[in-house]
């Protein structure tokens, strides 16, 4: 009986290891295993064996078993484990074909330039104010220190709707209605559109301005050129030279010119900086005294600044941007870039 | 402003580069817009000497050359007949190349060799046409570039000048600036006047009547001039900074113009009736034909010159036709004045005519150069003209301007600046730009200011001379040491970034149209001509016609950006505008100016792709997004209604959304003439909101309801329902019953067609059951359902199949 379950042992293995499949295990575990399994017949029959032999045999069955058992198990594991591995191997996509997207959409440039600006700002204590697009003249011109048949008028060609009604021609009327409306320290910055009648190459009729204003007690031209440093350094990269030459404004005195090192060429100069190394990027000054007269500010216990720029001029230079055009296209090509 | 090097160089001394210069003055304010360089390249043609001159034995006429270039004595073959032995010449040495690239090669001329070329001013490119060769100036050295000997080699800046900056609208502005910033002076050279014994009075008499626009008038009277062309240096000058020459008289008003800034004018004065100058303002209508051959008519502010019967200029704008310089012209009254910048600025804009001589009085002459720029005038035209200067200068000048003092705090300058500069450094800059500076107190100056600077008025404008002076690169950065304070974006401007960003996220290109549009556009939106946006702001000067009127809608310029897009055949667009429109408000000064977003749809739902299928979008992807937007606005109940629909939709594929009784805006198909008037042949959906009332309508705390942590359990009912019961209406049905078990009600199925009887649709509820408490049974669900199905049977007549 020993020398048949030795056999049955043997044999047992031998088809184990020469199973491939998870089917044939089964069929395996039944065959020795099952009710009607071989090792199962043996069993059986211990009944027929002496008192002392039936434990030593029943105990060697028992191991056979557990040894079968094991087998088994650890057989069926390595199986699977090759299936999964084969399976895997099988189951290879060509990671090239693209990918399943749904319609991605996209913030204009411009929208995206004045969000980021404003942000940079917002961290400089500087609040969106936002005006009328069709404005007053007063607030567009007269309370800005631009009189009426005054040259300085020709620096902007406006869009009339009447004598007194006009498109803003920059930003700043913003700034007017708001020292109008609070008293001093104000910080704000206004983004928005303006108009001027004049279309070509480099000018549309329409376009974007962002301008900054503060106001408060002690603000000095060297604070001027402090928060625009800061701003070109956070917006453009840090390192990159801003100078300031001086310039004219008729609501700003002293007035400058911001012009910051070419970021095409670094300041080597290139076709972009016309060889100069520098980038005209701003407008900027302390605020003229006769504007703080008609919003009722008091010019010898505050002072402050304001500052302004084309965000055309800015996103055509932060996305390499040669043809300003592109911005009021709306052709989809271009505006899903961004 | 155009100014060349060398003419700065007569009027200030200095050691600069071109392009040293350029930023020199770049960084006073005065920005260089461009630098040419003229006379450059021909370095190769040289001074040189005829040794000796003899005939060419092949060819009549054709001389034999020695020429002698300093160094060496080379053999020359010449064509030219002006010149003689021992007469200075230009040589184009073996190499130069010649404007038209023209090449000197050594050559042989019928059997002669010839080792370069004698030079005609044409050749050089000095004048379009010439006879023979240049004789040049018997004193200029052998050897030197012929251009750097006459001092033709030039450069030339163009200078954008800002409006406040009159006084550097000449030669000797500018030198003033330069000399200011290097310290030195500026060589100011009092013309002399070289005058006969006939005074003025005799020949010329001036009346100054409207002396508020005329506030000074000096006058010479110059005789027996002969009109002729300029000399070559008096042309070349002029054409450097952009001038044509005329005459010599014009030539040389032009010139001192350039020179001094100030515009003069030259009559015939033979052609001034009684010889007399009155000026005084134009009558209303009258008519008068200016220098450029234009009839003008003239309006009582216009400030005219007048003889002693008619109008012969439009004062300081324009001469006039009857009393011009001729060729014929002999004596000569010549204007110095200086004329009211407002007054100027009005005619001129009114009329159009903008010239070198209104650009000058509009932003403000020196009424102070008059006499230097007349005497300057007046000496060269009688040098150049041959003509003889009465004795006198008729100067009416009534009330004469005091002198500008302007006060100054040294500490207040200081403290605006940002810097610490000592009083004695302040005045030591005024000093160099020829303020004088009255010590009132150490740190106290009263300032006077000369007469050019029209833009210096009050201590601002001193502090700003500090600083540019300074150099506004000397001032040190600085933070302000102001008070922290901050507020947070407001809640429109929250909202609205907000918008946008669900707009992106639903697949949304944004894009910027102009805010303008054609009158015309709104026929063709099919608009009803009582349509509130018929009501437009209308601009009185517009580029074009079809951007004259400010838009009332977004929808225009959404369609032209879509077909724009088409016709790149780009065929599959989400664009949105999230922009303001301009209504014209009743008894307001300005329009309202309200936000709306605008959305258009076409083309397929999805990305075309090989593993997607290709869906065209429809009605209900643009309710999707509306959905999405209303949800991320927290904005609810709404109702979608079809009446209330604009005219550019399909009337049966679009609909109003109502929350409450506000009308939030609109959206779906439009309507089939819409594609039609726009150019576009694929169905386009359209969406349009009020912002502001989405804004208001927003609710910004949201309760937050926690999930049931018990599994659902769902049933569905099929049912037929007449077509024109809405959907909405089994929806509103079940949650009308206020069953806390029932999660959702959801619509899963649509169906028209066979097997639905005519006049009725098929649709399909899932209804989904969940407690809060527990996991629920089947005879917990079972009866409320029942009660759903019953409800629905008895109030919306529905068949369950």
């Amino acid at each position: 009986m020993k020398e048949q379950l030795d056999g049955l042992l043997q044999s047992a293995i031998k088809e184990i290891d020469g199973a491939g499949s998870e089917e044939a295990l089964q069929e395996l575990r039944i065959k020795y295993l099952g009710k009607k399994g071989a090792l199962t017949a043996v069993m059986k029959g211990l009944g027929a064996l002496s008192a002392e032999e039936r434990p030593v045999v029943g105990q060697l069955a028992n191991t056979v078993k557990n040894q079968l058992e094991a087998r088994l198990d650890e057989t069926l594991a390595q199986v699977r484990d090759a299936s999964k591995r084969e399976r895997l191997q099988r189951e290879r996509l060509d990671v090239t074909l693209p990918g399943r997207r749904l319609p991605h959409g996209t913030k204009h440039p411009i929208t995206l330039v004045i969000e980021e600006i404003s942000e940079i700002f917002a961290g400089l204590g500087f609040q969106v104010a936002e005006g009328p697009e069709v404005e007053l003249d007063f607030y567009n011109f007269e309370a800005l220190n631009f009189p009426k048949d005054h040259p300085a008028r020709d620096m902007q060609d406006t869009f009339f709707v009447d004598d007194s009604i006009l498109l803003r021609t920059h930003t700043s009327p913003v700034q007017v209605r708001t020292m109008l409306k609070h008293a001093p320290p104000v910080r704000i910055i206004s983004p928005g559109t303006v108009y001027r009648c004049d279309s070509d190459a480099t000018h549309s009729p329409m376009f974007h301005q962002i301008e900054g204003l503060m106001v408060d007690t002690g603000v000095t031209f060297g604070d001027l050129k402090g928060i625009l440093t800061t701003f070109v350094n956070q917006y453009f990269g840090k390192g990159i030279g801003v100078r300031l030459r001086p310039s004219f404004f008729p609501f700003t005195e002293p007035s400058a010119e911001v012009d910051i090192a070419c970021v095409m060429c670094k300041g080597k100069g290139c076709r972009v900086c016309k060889e100069s190394g520098w980038l005209e990027i701003l407008g900027a000054g302390m605020i003229d005294p006769e504007v703080y007269r008609h919003v009722g500010y008091d010019p010898e216990t505050i002072s402050g600044f304001a500052f302004g720029m084309g965000v055309e001029r800015v996103a055509m230079l932060k996305y390499g941007i040669g043809d300003l055009r592109l911005f009021f296209d709306n052709d989809v090509r271009f505006l899903q870039q961004f | 402003m155009i100014v060349t090097y060398n003419w700065l160089k007569e009027f200030v001394d200095f050691d600069l580069s071109p392009q040293e210069l350029s930023d020199l003055l770049t960084m006073l304010g005065l920005e260089v817009e461009g630098v040419r360089h003229v006379g450059g390249g021909l370095d190769e043609v040289v001074v040189a000497v005829v040794e000796e001159r003899s005939q060419h034995p092949n060819a009549d006429k054709l001389s034999l050359c020695r020429v002698n270039n300093g160094k060496e004595t080379l053999a020359i073959v010449c064509g030219a007949q002006n010149f003689k032995t021992w007469d200075k010449v230009a040589l184009a040495q073996i190499g130069a190349v010649l404007p038209g690239d023209f090449k000197i090669k050594r050559s042989k001329i019928r059997g002669e060799e010839s080792c370069g070329m004698l030079c005609s001013e044409k050749e050089l490119g000095l004048a379009a046409e010439s006879e023979g060769i240049i004789i040049l100036p018997a004193d200029l050295p052998l050897g030197v570039p012929v251009f750097d000997a006459l001092g033709l080699k030039d450069t030339i800046f163009e200078i954008g000048l800002t409006p406040n900056r009159a006084d550097c609208l000449s030669v000797v502005g500018i030198a003033r600036e330069i000399a200011a910033k290097l310290g030195t002076t500026v060589k100011y050279a009092r013309p002399s006047v070289k005058e006969s014994d006939v005074p003025i009075s005799e020949r010329a008499q001036v009346i100054v009547e409207d002396s508020d626009l005329c506030p000074r008038y000096t006058a010479r009277y110059i005789a027996g001039c002969s009109i002729g062309p300029s000399p070559a240096w008096l042309v070349r000058r002029l054409e450097a900074v952009g001038m044509r020459s005329i005459n010599n008289v014009v030539d040389v008003t032009n010139y001192v113009l350039m020179e001094y800034g100030h515009p003069l004018h030259a009559f015939d004065a033979d052609l001034l009736a009684g010889g007399k100058i009155v000026v005084r303002r134009a009558a209303a209508g009258e008519r008068f034909t200016t220098l450029d051959g234009q009839e003008r008519v003239l309006t009582e502010s216009d400030l005219t010159i007048r003889d002693g019967e008619k109008g012969v200029a439009l004062a300081g704008i324009m001469g006039g036709e009857n009393s011009e310089i001729r060729q014929e012209t002999s004596n000569i009254l010549l204007e110095s004045a200086y004329f009211n910048p407002s007054a100027i600025r009005r005619t001129s804009k009114r009329l159009g005519l903008h010239t070198e001589s209104s650009h000058r009085f509009e932003r403000g002459a020196d009424i102070d150069i008059l006499e230097t720029a007349l005497d300057r005038a007046a000496s060269l035209i009688a040098e150049l003209a041959g003509g003889s200067v009465a004795t006198g200068t008729i100067d009416v000048y009534p009330r004469p301007l005091p002198r500008r003092t302007v006060r100054l705090r040294v500490d207040q300058c200081n403290r605006l600046l940002g810097i610490q500069l000592a009083a004695n450094e302040m005045a030591a800059i005024f000093n160099r730009l020829e303020f004088k500076v009255n010590v009132v107190e150490p740190d106290l100056f009263d300032v006077d200011v000369p007469s050019c600077r029209v833009d210096i008025e009050r201590e601002i404008d001193l502090v700003e001379e500090v600083a540019r002076l300074n150099g506004y690169n000397n001032i040190p950065v600085t933070m302000p040491k102001a008070r922290v304070f901050s507020d947070r974006p407001t809640r429109h401007q929250r909202l609205e970034k907000q918008l946008r960003n669900v707009l992106v996220g639903q697949g949304f290109s944004e894009v910027i149209t102009f805010s303008f549009m054609a009158p015309g556009v709104l026929d063709r939106l099919l608009l009803a001509h009582d349509d509130p946006r018929r009501s437009v702001v209308r601009l009185r000067n517009p580029l074009v016609e079809e951007q004259s009127v400010m838009r009332t809608t977004l929808l225009p310029g959404l369609l032209d950006a879509a077909a724009r897009n088409i016709n790149y055949r780009m065929l599959t667009l989400r664009l949105f505008e999230l922009r303001r429109v301009y209504l014209p408000a009743e008894g307001q000064e300005l329009p309202r100016e309200p936000l709306h977003l605008a959305g258009i749809m076409t083309g397929v739902r999805y990305r075309e792709g090989w593993n997607q299928e290709r869906h065209q979008v429809d009605f209900y992807d643009v309710k999707g997004v509306i959905e999405h937007i209303l949800d991320e606005f927290a904005i609810g109940p709404v109702a979608f209604v079809q009446d209330r629909l604009d005219p550019y939709f399909h009337p049966g594929k679009a609909c109003s959304i109502l929350c409450g009784n506000e009308l939030l805006g609109s959206f779906g198909e439009l309507h089939p003439d819409i594609h039609d008037n726009f150019g576009i042949d694929q169905p386009v959906y359209y969406l349009d909101l009020d912002f502001e009332k989405l804004a208001m309508v927003s609710s910004d705390n949201v309760a937050i309801k926690p999930p049931s942590r018990f599994p659902d359990t769902f049933r569905d009912i099929a049912m037929l329902i007449k077509d024109e019961t809405p959907a909405s209406a089994i929806v509103e049905c079940i949650s009308g019953l206020r069953i806390r078990e029932v999660e959702c009600a959801e619509i899963f199925d649509h169906y028209k067609g066979s097997h639905v009887p005519e006049g009725f649709k098929s649709i399909a509820v899932r209804i989904r059951y969940r407690s809060h408490e527990k996991t629920l049974v089947d005879n917990e669900v079972t009866p409320l359902h029942q009660r759903i199905v019953d409800t629905l049977i008895k109030k919306l007549a529905v068949t369950i199949r």
